[in-house]
Formats: C-alpha cells, structure tokens, sequence
C-alpha cells in the first residue's frame, strides 16, 4: 500500500514536470517580455516597420512587422511546396506503394526526421543558395541567393517528414469499408482513394498540415543560414530577396545584447508574439482533432 | 489511367527521396576549405550555370554581407568607415565570422567585413587607401578600421589579487608574446611578468573574436601559476559584460567598446588590437578601395561593381 502510494506520488510529479516547465516559460516571457512590449508601444511593436535596435547615432526604433510578416510568408512557402509533395507520398505510401518500396521509404521518411536542422542549414546554405543565385542572380540583380524563396524551399522539405507520417497514419485509420464499397460501385482505385478515401481522412490530412505550419514557423537555425535576416519590409512578390523571420531575429541578437536593455526586452519580446502564434496553431489542432474524434 | 498516376506519384517520390538523401552528403565535402582556385563557388559545378570564365561581370549586384546588430565586429566597423546607422537594407545579414567568410568564398559578387585574425585564402582582403590590412598597418595606425580587444571587470573584482595578477600577465612581455600574428600588440616594450605562486580559480566568458586569443593567454598562464584553473567560455560580447557586471565571470571579454551605463559599472582594458578587413570574392580583380567607397558600398549608394571600378 505505501510502495503504490509512493510510486503514484512519482508518477504524478513525472507528469507535473511538463506541465509546470511550460507554466514557468509562460510566466517567464510574460513577465519579461510585457513591459517591454508596453514601453515601446504595443501597436509601435507590432505594426513598425523598421527595426533599428542598436543605432549607434539616432534613436533606436523596435518595429516587428517585417519579421511577423517574415515568418508568414516563409511559412507560407514552404507549405506551398511541402504540403503537395508530402500529401502525395503519404497517399503513394499508404495506398499505392509496393511492400518492398515502402520497407525503403518509411525509413527514409523516418531518417529524414531526424536529421539534425542545422545540417539541413548546412545544406541549404552550400547547395541551395549558390544554386538559386547561379539560376536567377544575373537576371534579377540579386544581391545574394539567400532569399524568401531559399528558406521557404528548405522549410518545405524540412516539413515534409511531419506531413507525411501524420498524413500517412490517418489515411490508414480510414475504415476500409469505405474504400470497398466504393471499389464495389465502380470506381478505380485511384479515383476511390482521391475521391473517398482522402475526403475521409480530411480532418487528418488538417492537422498533419497544421503541425507541419508549427515545424515552419519555429524553425530557427536553418532559416537563419538561408534567409539572408534583412530587417526591411518585404510584399510577397519580393521572395527573391532576404527576409528576416522571428525566430532568427531572436537568435541572431541574443548573444551581443546588452544587459538590461529596451533590446533585449524587445528580443522577449519578440518571444511572446512568435508564442502566441504557437499556441493558435496548437489551439487550431487540438479544435481539428475534436473535430476527428467526433467524426 | 493507372498507371499515369502511380508513374506521377511515383516519380514526385522519388524528387523528394533525392532531396532527403542528398542533404547531409555535401556536409563532409565542403568542411575542408576548399583549396584557393579561380572559381570557388563550392556548389557542384554541373548544377549551377554560372559561366566558369574567368570575366569579371563589373555590371553585376554587389553582394553585400553585414553582421547583426550589437556585434563588435559590425559596432567597429559602422562607426569608422561611417556608414552608422545607414546599413544598406538590402545587405545580408550573418552572425558568425564564419558564415561570411563561407558565404563570401562561395558568390562571386559578394563583400562583407571580418577580423583581420580570421583571414584565410578562401577570400580576399582589400586594401583601403591604399593600405593592406596587416599587423604592422594596424600597429602603426595607417589601416584605419581597427578596434581594441577588451577585457572588462568590476572595481570588487579588480582588488581580487589573482584577477589581477591575470590581467599583469595579460599585459606582460610573456602576455603579449601570446598574439603571434594573428592580432596586434598594443605597444612595445611590456614589463617582464614574474608568477606570484597564486592559487584559486577564474571564470572567463564573453566574445567569440577574443575567445581563441583568450584560450592562448591560459595556455601560458597555466604553465607559469599550476596552482590556477581558469574556465573560458565563449557567448558573445554582450554576455560577457552581462556576466561580469552580475559577477558570474571574473573577467568578461569584449569586441566592442562599452556602452555608456556599462562602464558605471566596469573598467575595460585593452589587451590588443583587431582589424576589420573588407573582403571580396578571389574571382573579384578589385584590390583597393577607399573608405569612402566602402561607406557608400555598405550604405547602398553604390550597388553595382562598376560603381567602384
């Protein structure tokens, strides 16, 4: 009797160490990064353009817009080009992939997820960038290869482990009646897996993109060794040019910040914002997965 | 039908099998530097068009590399050559010596700015004004984009008597034999250093531009007092101000000169001197630029080579 107390008392502080590290994170961002925010101005924060924060002869100015929209846009690209190659396979591999090809790529698939992100940085900073600027460079007067387009297609292969096993899971766990009542009414297999079968894993298919969105956007080392990190305010058409997202903004500063100041405040920040996008995406997959579960 | 489809899926597959594959092969290749050729754009030759010939399209973007903001590196160089707070916004922005060197290796038509200590082949150093970035330029004060390597403690600190026979050391004759050629002594003729026979332990943290400077300096130091240990580690200029004002190191390391709250606190001490180097691609013919050329280079007023030949 007191050995199970003991040990249920183990388990639930085990089960406390989660939950209180993310409690102390919360707590730490807030608490440092909130004054910050409220010094310089909320809306100067987020709406600025211009991020200036250790001008050496004028003021400084802490203006995030341009990493905020930094992060969306690269986000947006790699999912562009990851979400259809990723689903794609997870389709071959779940529903037309010969038993002897599927013992290669599903180990593939898996080593590919592990593959540590500044190897992927690595990578991307010695093949992709020469390449991309080797291709477009002359034709449109690019300063360097590292661009929006860069990060976003190194981010796109980046998610693509992700989307795929979680993709490949839930066509899986659709119920194979579906797929032989509609083979039974005449469809080709083709047209019963992308007509029947993938509709079906709808919700499924949501949340491997959704997770795959959370990969892009928190990503930091390879972006940082590809994007080329300008501060300035780029449009969408803008991807052959350097673009700085919120995770490197952090990364890059942090080291040479001074102690105490408005800039490592401001670096904080950046930490709650790039936060509260984290936790509306978690908040978005956990409403898809209600969503599932009802289904 | 079928077929057309398992065929398209199939090969979008295969794509993406090669980009997974593919990633971590080039790692081990491009971690030798590569040797010092005309054309040294370390990606795979066959894959990249650009035309191996030996021209120099002077019609071409400039590349412009920068460092974030707050490194000492980037402080030194803005303040000297005058480009302040007008960094071309369209300049790459890197945080290591080590990605502008590689970056800087590897396009053609790119500049950026290191340590005159973390030159190597794989680049090429300009000359401004005339004046090649060199030790004894940097000595005599006629290359004009240097800057003082720091070490900075608290008054409290100071009085610590193994704080200071560290930094007497730092500042002797043996000290300074420690800079070889890799960077610049402040002056000539530094007093003899005799060990004291201290013992305890110091902790030394801060900047990655003095840090290898730093792990000589023990080295010597060490083999003169074995009653000492000494703990480096290397985090970057604002922590080692950071970690000397909250006394978490004894001593911390800068590149970049105090800031004005900063030394409330602390005392710097120069234990030597730095060039920052301009640097260009070995394709690039250019060998000199004047300072006026490189502020408006690295403010953007001039943004194609053919703006400076």
């Amino acid at each position: 009797m007191q050995k199970e107390r003991v040990m249920r008392a183990a388990f639930f502080m085990a089960a406390l160490a989660s939950v209180v590290s993310v409690a102390l994170i919360c707590v730490f961002l807030l608490y440092q990064g909130l004054p910050t925010l409220f010094e310089i101005g909320p809306l100067q924060f987020l709406l600025g353009r211009k991020w200036q924060p250790a001008a050496l002869y004028s003021e400084p100015s802490f203006g995030i817009l341009p990493m905020i929209l930094g992060s969306i846009y690269v986000t947006g690209g790699a999912i562009a080009l990851g979400v259809p190659i990723g689903l794609w396979t997870a389709v071959f591999m779940a529903r037309m992939c010969p038993k002897a090809l599927y013992r290669v790529l599903k180990p593939a698939v898996n080593l590919m997820a592990g593959v540590p992100s500044v190897i992927y940085g690595f990578f991307g900073m010695m093949f992709l960038v020469p390449m991309i600027f080797g291709f477009l460079g002359e034709r449109f007067d690019m300063v360097s290869g590292s661009t929006m387009l860069t990060a976003s297609v190194l981010l796109g292969v980046m998610i693509l482990p992700t989307v795929i096993s979680i993709a490949e899971t839930n066509l899986r766990a659709v119920p194979p009646e579906l797929y032989e009542g509609a083979v039974a009414l005449g469809a080709s297999h083709e047209r019963a897996v992308f007509k029947v079968v993938l509709p079906a894993a709808r919700s499924g298919v949501m949340a491997a993109i959704v997770l795959g969105v959370g990969r892009a956007i928190g990503e930091t080392m390879a972006v940082r060794m590809v994007a080329g990190n300008q501060t300035a305010l780029r449009m969408p058409y803008e991807f052959l040019k350097g673009v700085r997202t919120m995770t490197t903004n952090i990364v890059m500063e942090m080291n040479y910040v001074e102690y105490g100041s408005l800039h490592e405040g401001a670096l904080i920040a950046t930490g709650v914002v790039l936060f509260v996008f984290i936790l509306l995406i978690n908040l978005l997959f956990s409403t898809l997965n209600k969503g599932r579960e009802k289904a | 039908m079928k077929k057309t489809f398992v065929l398209l899926t199939a090969a979008v597959l295969t794509l993406s099998l090669f980009t997974a594959c593919s990633s971590p092969s080039p790692a081990p290749a491009n971690s030798t530097p590569p040797a010092p050729n005309n054309n040294p754009t370390s990606a795979p030759a066959s894959e990249t068009p650009v035309d191996p010939g030996p021209a120099f399209d002077t019609s071409r973007v400039i590349g412009v590399h920068t460092r974030e903001d707050g490194s000492g590196t980037r402080d030194a160089f803005v303040s000297i050559t005058g480009v302040g707070d007008d960094m071309y916004g369209e300049a790459v922005v890197l945080g290591s010596t080590n990605e502008i060197l590689s970056q800087v290796g590897a396009s053609e038509y790119a500049v950026g700015y290191i340590s005159v200590g973390s030159l190597n082949d794989t680049v090429k150093a300009l000359s401004i004004d005339g004046v090649t970035p060199s030790n004894a330029t940097v000595k005599d004060g006629s290359y004009a984009i240097q800057r003082p390597f720091l070490v900075c403690v608290t008054d409290e600190k100071q009085a610590d008597p193994l704080v200071e026979d560290f930094i007497l050391f730092m500042l002797s004759d043996q000290g300074q034999a420690q800079l070889g050629s890799s960077w610049t002594m402040i002056d000539d003729g530094a007093p003899e250093y005799t060990a004291a026979g201290l013992t305890g332990a110091l902790r030394i943290g801060g900047s990655t531009s003095v840090e290898p400077l730093m792990q000589r300096m023990r080295e010597a130091y060490l083999a003169l007092n074995d009653g000492v240990t000494i703990d480096i580690s290397s985090t970057g200029s604002g922590d080692g101000i950071n970690g000397a004002t909250s006394g978490e190191y004894d001593i911390g390391m800068s590149s970049r000169e105090l800031r004005e709250a900063e030394l409330e606190t602390l005392t710097p001490i120069s234990i030597a001197l730095d060039g920052v180097a301009v640097i260009v691609n070995t394709a690039n013919p250019l060998s000199n630029l004047s300072i006026e050329q490189v502020k408006e280079i690295f403010t953007g007023e001039i943004t194609r080579w053919s703006g400076v030949n």
